[in-house]
């Protein structure tokens, strides 16, 4: 088998080119590394193209009373705490440089009238902090980055998915990946990996990531030895489209309810009534969220899991009017009038605040040669994530990944890959296609999103959660009797059948430390535990393979230093 | 994914696709057509979404799922550009009911096609380069408070950084093909970016005479098709001419300036 295995050789391999891997692969190109970035999809369309709201840095050209105390400050008690403080520091500090190096590779973004880049409001930033360039700030993002990666010279890999990294003892070593076109496997050697590979909202029925999103890279580390971290932290957003497919996911944003939208369960009961009589559907959005997943759990959703927000008895030039975007796009992608029709609505899983446990400075991750950057790290964010902190995290931690894999990767000798590893990991991935009358992998998906939408989605409970981790066990055992017809010619039904390993390593993950943690701090809310509980917020659950079996234990937050207390001490 | 039909409304009517397959690079298309369960608001994505799921043709015959590219399904990446019913466009906004039936679907022409819808478009970047679309900073001294920029400025070149690098405007221009190494518009675009940034302008002058070379701007032949299919609605033909305006200002001061 390895006799004809194309093989690649790089200093540093980044997987993932949103914008934590565009920014690490730059920076180890300029550390003069030889880089090799594998993408799942196309150059310049990842993920992140889709961020709209902006990046958080405290540049202070609005309020010129930000620093970076405030923004750290702020992404403490969005996180409720739970953030690797070091990385919160570090974020606050380094972020107003990111954004003024993006400018200077050729971001053009909005601006104050005396010429200075604009920054806007968003949800617990104290101060007007979002750089932003109109409502696209992502594709800026990509764009800038992908121009000048792509000038620097890294050799792209594009349509790409690894299943596997290799080891040469506790070291990472190379990955095992395949070519998703044409089915052959394609083995990376490199000194250094950086997983920049995002989230896992796939695992979800409803969520506004994108396809790539099956947590293939957290998956892949779990399964090398390396350790997850809150993976219990979900971040929902109580308006996404439940249905129809075309726009499944998508937000609809709370500027619908403000404009006179009216939530209403299927059997036409203006249902807020019962949560909030007073502000109705202009009550906060954990009241609306806790609404409709309680209408629905009650059996009074609609046929698609949600409820009906409907605006269409405001004339339809006001409809268009305020809300020109989510006309819009409503009616081009999928034909859906809203100043016609009720849109049905209800929570869509939008990120990931869990992920690989890494080292603040470093972005390694706990083994030796793996570093981890963005949505598939964890720390940042803690317990929640704000607005705007996403973008911002990709550019500061992309960056010292990148730098500390290029610095790994200049001290360390060139690793080993024995070749049975290699030919295992090809063996696995071909199983699916030895197996015939074998479970056809569409349905499993589709059980899983079901039950992790169900009983693991915004609210959690105790029997639901011990009911998800029932289904999941049985939907392993599925999981392994796949099969796939046809070849391996670009064959989705057999990528799927991959990436449900992944996702459902992920869900586990999620499941069982969602059931570890006995309280509500931040995204994760127990409806059997409402409280925050003090004792929980100076714990992080840590998960890792021992064996065949997942491995969960708490761990002590590190101390904080002084000086950091005294800044979250501070009232502003 | 929901894309079994599941109580969407299901009336045994069927949309009819017809889609030009082509196994590789090197050999022959055919064109295969599938009946797939209709439903309210459809669009191409969920049709290819459809055959991928159950790919069996209309009369019944199993084959092999459509290749084809996609990602944000919102039409921000620009992943899923083909020819519907002959027209260069995304298919996540193309929706179904605006169509004439059977629907059409092919590769785009003018890349070199890999498998079925995709194509290999990174001659995109290619060009990028060639008309040396960046900003070569070293990253190595003091960022400073960053450049002034009137936000007029800005709003002006606002519409130019919408560029979704889809590849419909080469689709669509005469003057990309075999026997012509042009850029095409969106790359031109991109120039006029570059050049109006500040940063970006310490570097205009390479790049005005790379956009001079070989595959420049000399080679637009003002079809004007290219503005006319940009999903984004970037002014592609006023981009063209001012980087032309800008190069034969260089050319000409260059020439007087001996």
């Amino acid at each position: 088998m390895s006799d004809s295995l194309e093989t690649h050789e790089h200093d540093v391999l980044v997987i993932g080119a949103g914008g934590a891997g565009l920014r690490a692969a730059i920076e180890a190109l300029a550390q003069g590394s030889s880089v090799g970035v594998i993408c799942k999809s196309l150059l310049g369309k990842a993920h992140t193209v889709m961020a709209e709201g902006g990046i958080a840095a405290a540049m202070s050209n609005v309020d010129a009373a930000d620093d970076w105390r405030t923004h750290f400050r702020d992404t403490m008690r969005g996180g409720k705490f739970l953030n690797n403080w070091r990385m919160a520091q570090l974020h606050a500090q380094e972020a107003p440089d990111r954004v003024r190096e993006l400018e200077q590779w050729g971001a053009l973004f909005d601006r104050t009238q005396d010429g200075r880049i604009l920054q806007r409001a968003f949800g617990g930033h104290t101060f007007k902090r979002l750089c932003h360039v109109g409502d696209r700030t992502g594709l800026e993002m990509i764009r800038t980055l992908q121009d000048r990666g792509v000038q620097m010279g890294f050799d792209v890999y594009m349509e790409c998915t690894v299943v596997r990294l290799l080891k040469d003892g506790e070291r990472v070593a190379g990955a095992l990946a395949y070519w998703r076109e044409q089915g052959r496997f394609v083995l990376f050697r490199a000194k250094a990996i950086v997983l920049a590979t995002g989230g896992i909202g796939k695992v979800y029925r409803v969520t506004s990531n994108s396809w790539e999103y099956t947590g293939d890279g957290m998956a892949a580390a779990y399964e090398a030895g390396a350790e997850l971290m809150d993976m219990e932290f979900v971040q929902f957003h109580p308006t996404g489209m439940v249905w129809p497919p075309g726009v499944q996911g998508i937000l609809v944003t709370e500027a619908v309810r403000g404009e006179g939208g009216v939530l209403r369960n299927r059997l036409g009961e203006r249902f807020m009534e019962k949560y909030d009589p007073k502000k109705m559907e202009l009550s906060t959005r954990d009241v609306v969220a806790r609404a409709i997943y309680t209408e629905v759990r009650e059996g009074r959703g609609t046929e698609h899991g949600g409820a009906f927000l409907d605006i269409s008895q405001k004339p339809a030039e006001y409809v268009k009017r305020k809300l020109p975007s989510m006309y819009h796009q409503f009616k081009e992608l999928a034909d859906v009038d809203i100043t016609k029709e009720p849109m049905e609505v209800g929570p869509t899983c939008h990120y990931m605040m869990g992920g690989i446990r890494v080292e603040a400075e470093t972005a390694q991750s706990s083994l030796p040669g793996l570093f981890a950057a963005g949505e598939a790290a964890a720390g940042l964010h803690g317990a929640n994530r704000l607005g705007g902190n996403s973008l911002s995290d990709l550019l500061v931690f992309g960056r010292r990944a990148g730098l500390a894999a290029a610095q790994y990767a200049k001290s360390a000798k060139s690793p080993s890959i024995a070749a049975n590893d290699a030919e295992a990991a090809q063996r696995e991935a071909l199983a699916p296609f030895e197996r015939s009358e074998g479970e056809n992998p569409y349905t499993l998906h589709r059980d899983l999103q079901v039950t992790m939408q169900d009983l693991v989605g915004i609210f959690r409970v105790r029997e639901d959660l011990e009911k998800a981790l029932g289904e999941l066990e049985k939907m392993k055992e599925r999981g392994k009797g796949i099969s796939v017809e046809g070849s391996r010619l670009f064959n989705p039904g057999w990528h799927l059948a991959l990436e449900l390993k992944s996702m459902l390593t992920v869900s586990e993950a999620v499941t069982r430390a969602a059931m570890m943690r006995q309280e509500s701090r931040g995204a994760h809310s127990r409806i059997d535990f409402p409280n925050t509980e003090a004792a929980w917020g100076r714990k992080n659950i840590i998960v890792k393979r021992e064996g065949s079996t997942m491995a969960l234990r708490e761990e002590p937050v590190a101390e904080m230093p002084e000086e950091l207390k005294k800044i979250l001490a501070e009232e502003k | 994914m929901d894309t079994a039909a599941p109580g969407g409304g299901n009336s045994g009517r069927k949309v009819i696709v017809r889609v030009k397959r082509r196994p590789g690079t090197r050999e022959e298309a055919h064109w295969e057509e599938f009946a797939l369960d209709w439903r309210p608001h459809m669009n191409i994505i969920i049709c290819l979404r459809d055959i991928a799921e159950r790919p069996v043709t209309r009369d019944g015959h199993a084959t092999t799922p459509v290749s084809y590219e996609a990602n944000c399904l919102e039409e921000v990446c620009g992943a899923c550009a083909m020819l519907i019913n002959g027209v260069s466009r995304q298919a996540c906004s193309t929706l179904v009911d605006s169509l004439e039936q059977p629907i059409r679907i092919e590769p785009l022409t003018k890349f070199p096609v890999v498998r079925d819808l995709v194509v290999d478009r990174s001659i995109m970047f290619e060009n990028l380069k060639r008309m040396k679309c960046w900003v070569p900073l070293d990253g190595t001294y003091d960022l400073g408070p960053g450049p002034r920029i009137a936000p007029e400025v800005q709003e002006k070149y606002y519409p130019l950084s919408r560029c979704i690098t889809c590849g419909n405007c080469l689709e669509v221009c005469p003057q990309v093909n075999e026997n012509s190494d042009f850029v095409g518009a969106a790359i031109l675009s991109q120039v006029r970016l570059f050049n109006a940034h500040p940063t970006g302008a310490m570097h205009m002058k390479e790049r005005l005479a790379a956009v001079m070379g070989p595959g420049g701007v000399a080679d637009c032949a003002n079809a004007q098709n290219c503005v006319e299919v940009c999903p984004k609605q970037i002014p592609l033909t006023e981009s063209i001419a001012e980087v032309n305006r800008q190069a034969i200002r260089q050319a000409v001061l260059g020439w007087l300036l001996g």
